[in-house]
């Protein structure tokens, strides 16, 4: 099977607080990795390395073999590598439609090509279809902002599957959304991961959202892996449980 | 290389007043995110108040302490309670703006209410010149690198050695942290503000003899405040009073070795080679953003 | 566009063709003014209210642009070969500033275009030999197209108004297509903007190198316009002047630097009164003006209506619920 996600060591440090302190692993194509962990274990600086947010102050990422650390999280997109984020980011100035166009446009063609050709750079059909695949049909002339939470965060994950990408980190999907609309969320990621046969990566804490999506699970504890395997498993782990004590 | 040895002093000099103006100007940037535009114009208006003192019959000692106090009220607490407080909710572009037009209103101010003549302004000594090898060095000049050194040590001291200046700077560095650590972060961001205040009416005193006072001083003097700023590294203290120091040396030496018509280009060619360069500055560190 | 604003536009295009016909020579000297100056404010426009960067040398590209027709004409440069040269410089140079300025935070940019500024000043007055220093050049010739000369005032002035309809209709064509949601998305969210694959970098580059080919632009109908130009109209002061016309006008806002134009240019008319204190007047509404509307003249026209939507609207929202697909 071939990896087409590799970090490896990867360290992080703000001055003298080490986030993330040699972390490695591979994440396999058509997997649905989980990466769980307390509160400020790391997940989210570990992904901000891995994405160009941040540079990280040691260690390697590499992408389908590609050495990718430090690279702008712009080209890291056209690469193929999509994410969501933790806090909600969609443009709530613009309409369901023309967030799902802007997701998709900067794959389209050149810059100059942009300036003179349609206004929706050939995406309208590909965003019909996106908004019908998450059911936010009768949402899409509606400005974003209008948008519930859950409905928004539905659309935050519609836009990273815009570009058609590979890898898609998806940082707390579940966070803040309620239950209905959480079963609606999973089946659609897992409708998508099986049509399209893509490879995620998702930080979640809510555990049965991540037993029901995941396929493999890693656990991260004050910037190390402290435990990886199956959901089922991780779960039963007396390392795992400990590090989750008070949570 | 008599002559030389005394544009060094008097560069020293200039250099000092400007790392007053760019560290008041750089702390008000790192604890509140605030880019005061109007920072010239802040050092140009405690001389005006310090001459309507002067002019209302109080001695030269006393009206400086009163434009001191007057620059703590208007420049320090009416600056933050009135437009920046406001304006924080909107964002750093909206602010930026304010400063702009507040540099404006401040000129324009002073040209009207005042006058827009230049005004003389008394000196801290009397000017006389001493020899030191070779060199005429005026005592103007000494006097003033003797009051900024002093005024820089006892910020350098208040920063550093008390409890105080540690709470500041860690508002500075990290305000949610200084927040969970019990530092009381807004009146940490008020003290910046005062002493910024503090800052650029000591400026004022030191700079309106040479300049006189004038409602344009602001323009070049906020433009050596930024400039330094930006040399010694956008969010670095340190940073600020080094690029004010080389800056005032180089512009003086520039003025005497380079044509007198492009004597204000000089800065402006340091600040494009720097942002070219090496734009974290000379002490800066390069800034990450996270999500 | 609402039926309201459509009908604002409307009536608004129709004053403009029919205004040089009601108005003495000083009034239409007035209105070609506001249409040139629009052209500087549409540029400044994109750079502060579309790609977010504060640019204070708008005014210096203007006089970059001033002086390129100025000097060119009277060579026997054909107008529109020089009014394409300084659109095109006044791009390159744009280009050459922002390029180094923006790889930083700290809006840079703000503190490199004020230094640019000045230095423009600086080359303008001291370099007589060509710009004939602080005597300024006069006389620029109003061109002729195709037998159609526009030396007259109301000639002159549909010339202006005609090419501020076409690069308005330009710029409302590049804002329509996916850079103008590019640099919506810039705006708004850039790291998110990022992580979708758009290159912040380049396109807030490109929102200031044409922003600043406009200013050029704008510069190349003023030489003709005022017909004597000097160093000290395109300093500090003309920069401040066009920001405070994109905020007045509301930034972002496509017709905001039509509005703001219109008030700076009518604005110490009315305060004349005020003998002089109209700057400071000026200045003190720009702060009040940050902190209770920042969003401009047409941003508070946005909101009333608004408001008066919103009341109409208040029975329909209820109906809205959650619940895609269960």
């Amino acid at each position: 099977m071939t990896a087409v996600l590799e970090v490896s060591n990867l360290r992080k440090a703000f001055g003298g607080v080490v986030a993330v302190d040699g972390v490695s692993f591979d994440v396999n194509a058509g997997e649905i990795l989980g990466i769980i962990g307390p509160n400020g274990s790391g997940k989210s600086t570990m992904f901000n390395c891995v994405l160009g947010q941040l540079q990280p102050s040691a260690g390697e990422v590499r992408i389908d073999g590609q050495v990718t650390t430090g690279a702008r999280p712009c080209d890291l997109n056209r690469l193929g590598v999509s994410r969501t984020f933790q806090l909600l980011q969609v443009f709530p100035q613009l309409s369901v439609r023309d967030n799902l166009i802007l997701a998709g446009q900067e794959h389209q063609g050149s810059m100059a090509s942009r300036l003179f050709g349609r206004a929706d750079a050939g995406l309208g059909e590909a965003a019909t279809r996106m908004i019908e695949f998450f059911r936010l049909s009768h949402l899409a002339e509606e400005q974003a902002g209008s948008l519930s939470y859950g409905q928004q965060k539905l659309l935050d994950a519609a836009m990273a599957f815009m570009a058609g990408p590979r890898l898609v980190l998806l940082d707390e999907p579940a966070g803040g959304v309620n239950l209905t609309m959480l079963g609606h969320l999973r089946e659609r990621l897992q409708a998508y991961h099986a049509e399209h046969k893509a490879t995620f990566v998702v930080i979640e804490h809510q555990m049965e959202f991540v037993m029901a999506l995941c396929t493999r699970v890693l656990v991260l504890a004050e910037g190390r892996i402290i435990a990886e395997g199956a959901p089922h498993d991780i779960r039963r782990n007396p390392i795992v449980i400990e590090a989750y004590l008070g949570h | 290389m008599a002559s030389f040895i005394q544009l060094l002093v008097s560069g020293l000099a200039t250099g000092a007043i400007y790392a007053l103006i760019a560290v008041g100007f750089t702390l008000l940037w790192q604890t509140s995110q605030t880019i005061n535009f109007a920072q010239g114009e802040f050092v140009m208006l405690p001389a005006f108040f310090i001459l309507a003192a002067m002019n209302a019959g109080a001695p030269f000692w006393l009206a400086c302490l009163i434009g001191i106090a007057l620059s703590i009220v208007i420049l320090g607490i009416l600056f933050k309670v009135i437009i920046v407080d406001p304006m924080l909710k909107y964002g750093v572009l909206p602010l930026v703006i304010s400063t702009i037009a507040l540099s404006l209103f401040l000129k324009e101010s002073a040209k009207d209410f005042y006058s827009s003549q230049a005004q003389p302004f008394p000196t801290l000594v009397p000017a006389t010149d001493i020899h030191i090898f070779d060199a005429v060095v005026s005592t103007q000049s000494l006097a003033v690198l003797a009051v900024a050194i002093l005024t820089v040590t006892a910020l350098n001291i208040l920063l550093n050695k008390t409890r105080l200046g540690r709470q500041m700077q860690a508002t500075a560095q990290n305000p949610t942290l200084a927040r969970i650590l019990g530092i009381p972060v807004q009146r940490m961001v008020l003290y910046t503000f005062l002493l910024n205040a503090v800052l650029v009416a000591i400026a004022s005193i030191l700079v309106s003899p040479i300049y006189l006072a004038k409602f344009t001083n602001g323009e070049t003097l906020g433009m050596a405040a930024f400039i330094a700023a930006i040399i010694g590294g956008f969010n670095q203290v340190r940073g600020a009073i080094l690029g004010g120091v080389i800056l005032g040396v180089l512009d003086n030496l520039s003025a005497a070795y380079i044509s007198s018509q492009y004597r204000g280009a000089f800065p402006l060619i340091v600040l494009i080679a720097v942002i070219l360069l090496r734009p974290q500055g000379l002490l800066g560190r390069i800034e990450e953003r996270t999500v | 566009m609402t039926r309201l604003g459509t009908l604002a536009v409307i009536i608004a295009v129709a004053v403009a063709i029919a205004a040089p016909f009601f108005l003495k020579p000083y009034g239409i000297f007035l209105i070609s003014t506001w249409a040139v100056l629009t052209i500087a404010a549409i540029g400044l426009n994109l750079t502060l209210g579309y790609a977010g960067q504060i640019s204070l040398a708008q005014g210096a590209f203007v006089g970059i642009g001033a002086y390129t027709v100025a000097l060119l004409t009277p060579l026997g440069v054909p107008f529109f070969v020089a009014f394409f040269a300084a659109g095109l410089l006044c791009f390159a140079v744009g280009w050459g500033l922002g390029y180094p300025a923006l790889r930083v935070q700290h809006h840079y940019l703000a503190f490199v275009t004020l230094a640019f500024t000045t230095l423009v000043f600086l080359v303008l007055r001291n370099e007589e030999w060509l710009t004939n220093g602080i005597y300024g050049i006069t006389g620029t010739a109003r061109p002729t197209i195709s037998g159609w000369k526009t030396s007259g005032a109301r000639d002159f002035y549909f010339l202006c108004l005609g090419v501020l309809a076409l690069l308005s209709l330009a710029t409302w064509w590049m804002l329509r297509s996916p850079w103008g949601r590019a640099f919506v998305a810039l705006r708004e969210n850039s790291i998110r903007a990022l992580s979708l694959g758009l290159d912040t970098r380049r396109y807030t580059l490109m929102a200031f190198a044409i922003g600043s080919s406009l200013g050029g632009l704008s510069g190349a109908l003023y030489a003709p316009l005022v017909q004597f130009i000097e160093p000290n109209s395109f300093a500090l002061g003309l920069s401040f002047n066009l920001l405070l016309m994109v905020i007045v006008g509301g930034s972002g806002n496509f017709f905001g630097p039509f509005v703001g134009a219109l008030v700076a240019v009518l604005l110490p008319e009315w305060l004349r009164i005020t003998q002089g204190y109209y700057l400071i007047i000026y200045a003190a509404a720009i702060m009040v003006m940050m902190a209770f509307c920042p969003s401009g003249l047409l941003g508070l026209v946005e909101r009333a209506i608004r408001a008066l939507n919103g009341r109409r609207a208040d029975a329909t929202t209820s109906v809205r619920a959650e619940g895609a697909g269960t």
